[in-house]
């Protein structure tokens, strides 16, 4: 019993000091965690190939789209030919807000909001660089453990102290009287689905016009400037009428029943890679913009807001029906198997894997197989 | 002293030259038919060999120890083409170099929508709200201090064999059938969660939410969660794996495998389902006339034969073959399992070995005595509620060939007098 609590406490110790490192330089290892919003884009290290943005080898030096064989934006290629190339500094500037250094740049990404994320990222991804001459790193590992409790103090705004203390802790009712009451701002802060029904919608509004801007900036990237999809990225546009078809083409437009599903996907999961970056305006502007390259509506002035919301029909919503699996004549006969004789002649065989042959390590054509969706 | 490495090398060498002459013998004894006696003896047998005479490595040279080197193709493996990007992607369990019911933790194949959370577990918070007498907060010590259960369960994919719907395409039960383990999971009954809560009597749909950056959502229907789901923290053992949704996550026994959300954050107690991005884009199941099931959340009655299959061919020649698979109900237990060798014509059934668990993996074996001609391999599972495994041919007569999910079909490996095993379908 008295075990528990102490490792416990040892524990977030540990932890904060290891997540909080409050280097001046930059701490490698707490680069590499903050590299993950970067790694749905970027690749860096031995073999990195270009993503849907470029390789970050040697950024430090690199001129501002100077990767060979990358399709950089007109205004990155304009930023590098203007004579910017990357240090810590434009780095700095570049990371906390893309679009504000470079207006037009096509990465959809927000930006880092926190400096230590910042410090930490270009300390990791200097690592990856050869030039290197101007900081000498300092061992990440020693220095952090150096100063635990400093760190601590030195990070109010950290957020495990400050909700500790501002919470009022009220214990459960229930049987075993274990966890506490749930505040009504942490509801608020996570509760973000919303129903069919409309359950859930926040205030706000937005037009397809609004949309188109979002869009082009934060989803177009992968999704294709008219919903189509790039390469192997989801397409959300398009496909009406091919249901029935050997490829059906499943988007928002033709399979999704409900729309609440487009704003609350949008919003809990989109852009990829940077999640809970949108407005409410943003989505319901972005919704409405979808809507639009699907041609549920098609006026670019069309306003979507909670008002109108579920007045709002997608156009498959009525070809939903519930599971009758266990109605199939293969179930519903309940018959027992056949043992013997179970088919006239020698058995043919009818199709064969390796006539398509798509299987990884063999050499076969790789596009031509079913999906899992 | 001095000569001591003199004699390590002349050993080695001399070692060195037995096992290629091993090696060819080796190679002869199979050319000329099995159990020729040689003259000279294996070698393996008559000279003394290297870990006969030196020390291995000492305790803790791996505190956390892996699998032998000689096991390195035991590895799960993905098809690249299928996804965009790695993170939001899937990779296969190698069940055709497994045996028994339990997948080892690090063979568990996985499945996420936004990469791998990474989450300290004294910062995870589970929350339960919505229509409840009072909303609660969870940490992971509080979950840990509720009664446990122990409990092996499957859990399956829906997806798993989709890519095989219009035909056999994979050639490899590692990715028709790989998207399955089966583990031991130690955790908390759902129920007293929810009790503790308190759900109101207009409680009846319950929505499961994960703190990654896909924030996976499922609604489930609250008599389910009622009855045997469960809040897990360790795996055959141990904490749960990080792509296994470390440090907490859901089983729901038997269901899609989407549904067990991982790095469980959230539980919100509704009236009525949510329609979220993954019951209705995804996780619907089109029918050839246009409509498409959702809430199809079993997992059916299904088996496959693990070995021989195309990554496990016959090597050995004639003689005496161990067939073996796994057969699976999302409905409970597996009652019966019957394999056919020459495509269905005629079956035998095979024994069930191991423990027969409600919604857990069961293990079978049919031994046969291998005459080397041509075989075609099926299995057909049937569970404790008398549902019989369909043929591929039946689940597309029924749905059409663009469900994607829920593709339960009998499997069929053909097996050639080599010893080689193909993917194939028979009439
Ligand atoms: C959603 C995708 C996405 C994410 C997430 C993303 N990037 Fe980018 N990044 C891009 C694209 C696309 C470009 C090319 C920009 C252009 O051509 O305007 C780019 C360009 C860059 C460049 C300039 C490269 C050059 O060769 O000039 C740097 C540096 C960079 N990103 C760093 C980062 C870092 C660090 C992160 C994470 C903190 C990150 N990016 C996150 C898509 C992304
Ligand atoms: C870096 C690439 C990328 C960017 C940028 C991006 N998405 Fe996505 N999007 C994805 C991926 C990958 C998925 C599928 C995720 C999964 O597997 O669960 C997806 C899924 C979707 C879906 C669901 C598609 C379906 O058929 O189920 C919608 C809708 C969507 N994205 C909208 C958006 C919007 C709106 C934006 C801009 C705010 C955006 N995405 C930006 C990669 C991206």
């Amino acid at each position: 019993m008295l075990k528990f609590p102490k490792s416990a406490a040892l524990a977030v110790l540990a932890l904060t000091a290891f997540a909080s490192p409050s280097l001046a330089e930059g701490d490698i290892d707490a680069g590499e965690k903050v590299f993950k919003k970067c790694r749905a884009c970027h690749a860096v290290g031995d073999g990195a190939k270009h993503k849907v943005g470029p390789e970050l080898n040697d950024i430090f030096g690199r001129t501002a789209g100077g990767a060979e064989g990358y399709k950089y934006s007109k205004a990155m290629i304009a930023a590098g030919e203007e004579g910017l190339v990357w240090d810590a500094d434009s780095l700095t500037e570049y990371l906390t807000k893309p679009k504000a250094m470079i207006k037009g740049t096509k990465m959809a990404f927000a930006g880092l909001k926190k400096d230590d994320d910042i410090e930490n990222i270009l300390a990791y991804l200097k690592s990856f660089s050869t030039e290197q001459a101007a900081a000498a790193e300092p061992a990440p590992e020693t220095a952090s453990e150096a100063e635990p409790v400093e760190t601590a103090a030195a990070a109010p705004d950290a957020e495990e102290p400050a909700t500790e203390m501002a919470m009022a802790v009220e214990a459960s009712q229930g049987a075993y009287g274990l966890g506490r009451k749930a505040m009504p701002d942490e509801i608020a802060a996570w509760d973000i689905d919303i129903r069919p029904d409309g359950t859930g919608l926040p205030d706000g509004k937005g037009t397809v016009a609004e949309g188109e801007p979002i869009y082009a900036e934060s989803c177009a990237v992968c999704h294709g400037d008219f919903g189509e999809g790039a390469g192997r990225w989801p397409v959300l546009a398009g496909g009406q009428g091919t249901l029935l078809k050997e490829r059906p083409v499943k988007t928002i437009g033709s399979y999704w029943p409900y729309l609440s599903t487009v704003f609350d996907y949008v919003r809990r999961a989109m852009p990829f890679g940077n999640a809970r970056s949108l407005s409410d305006d943003d989505v319901y502007a972005l919704t409405a913009y979808l809507m639009y390259l699907n041609d549920i509506v098609e006026d670019e002035e069309f306003e979507l807001s909670k008002q109108n919301f579920t007045v709002m029909r997608l156009p498959n919503e009525a070809n939903f029906i519930a599971d009758d699996r266990l109605s199939e004549p293969h179930y519903a006969k309940g018959e027992e198997p056949c043992m013997s004789d179970c088919k006239p002649g020698p058995v043919q065989i009818t199709a064969r894997a390796q006539v398509i042959d798509v299987t990884p390590d063999g050499d076969g054509d790789e596009s031509s197989g079913g999906g899992i969706d | 002293m001095v000569d001591r490495t003199d004699t390590k090398q002349a050993q080695q060498t001399a070692s060195r030259r037995s096992f290629l002459k091993a090696g060819l013998m080796g190679g002869a004894a199979v050319a000329a038919g099995t159990g020729v006696a040689r003259a000279a003896g294996d070698p393996l047998i008559t000279e003394i060999q290297d870990w006969n005479r030196y020390l291995g490595e000492g305790v803790d040279v791996a505190p956390y120890g892996k699998p032998s080197e000689f096991e390195a193709d035991v590895v799960r493996r993905s098809v690249p083409w299928l996804t965009a990007d790695p993170v939001s992607s899937i990779n296969f369990t190698p069940l055709h170099e497994l045996d028994g019911i339990i997948t080892p933790n690090g063979l568990c194949f996985e499945r996420h929508h936004g990469g791998t959370a990474t989450i300290a577990p004294a910062d995870h918070r589970l929350m339960i709200h919505g229509l409840v007498d009072t909303p609660l907060v969870f940490t992971m010590e509080d979950l840990k201090r509720f009664p446990r259960e122990n409990r092996v369960y499957f859990l399956e994919c829906a997806a798993n064999g989709g890519m095989e719907w219009r035909g056999s395409q994979l050639n490899g039960c590692q990715f028709t059938h790989g998207m399955i383990h089966c583990v031991v999971y130690t955790g908390v009954p759902l129920r007293y969660l929810l009790e503790e809560a308190g759900v109101k009597t207009t409680g009846k749909w319950l929505l499961a939410e994960g703190a990654d950056a896909a924030a996976m959502t499922r609604s489930i229907p609250m008599e389910k969660a009622l009855d045997d789901c469960l809040v897990a923290f360790k795996m055959n053992g141990e904490a749960l794996r990080p792509e296994q949704g470390y440090p907490l996550r859901l089983c729901v026994p038997g269901w899609e495998g989407n549904m067990w959300v991982k790095w469980l954050r959230r539980l919100e107690i509704g009236d009525a389902p949510w329609a979220q991005r993954e019951e209705t884009s995804k996780y619907t199941d089109l029918l050839a006339g246009g409509k498409a099931r959702r809430h199809t959340w079993v997992m059916d009655v299904k088996s496959v034969i693990t070995s021989p299959s195309p990554q496990a061919p016959v090597t050995h020649g004639k003689g005496p073959l161990v067939i073996t698979g796994l057969a699976w109900s999302g409905s409970g237990t597996i009652k019966r399992v019957d394999v056919t060798i020459d495509g269905g014509r005629t079956w035998q059934t095979a024994r069930i070995d191991g423990p027969s668990l409600p919604k857990a993996l069961h293990r079978f074996y049919l031994d046969i005595n291998w005459d080397g001609s041509e075989l075609l391999l099926q299995s057909r599972a049937i569970d404790d509620q008398g549902l019989v495994q369909p043929t591929k041919n039946e689940l597309r007569a029924a749905r059409g060939e663009n469900s994607i999910y829920h593709n339960n079909g009998i499997q069929t490996w053909h097996v050639n007098n080599d010893g080689v095993v193909e993917n194939v379908e028979v009439s």
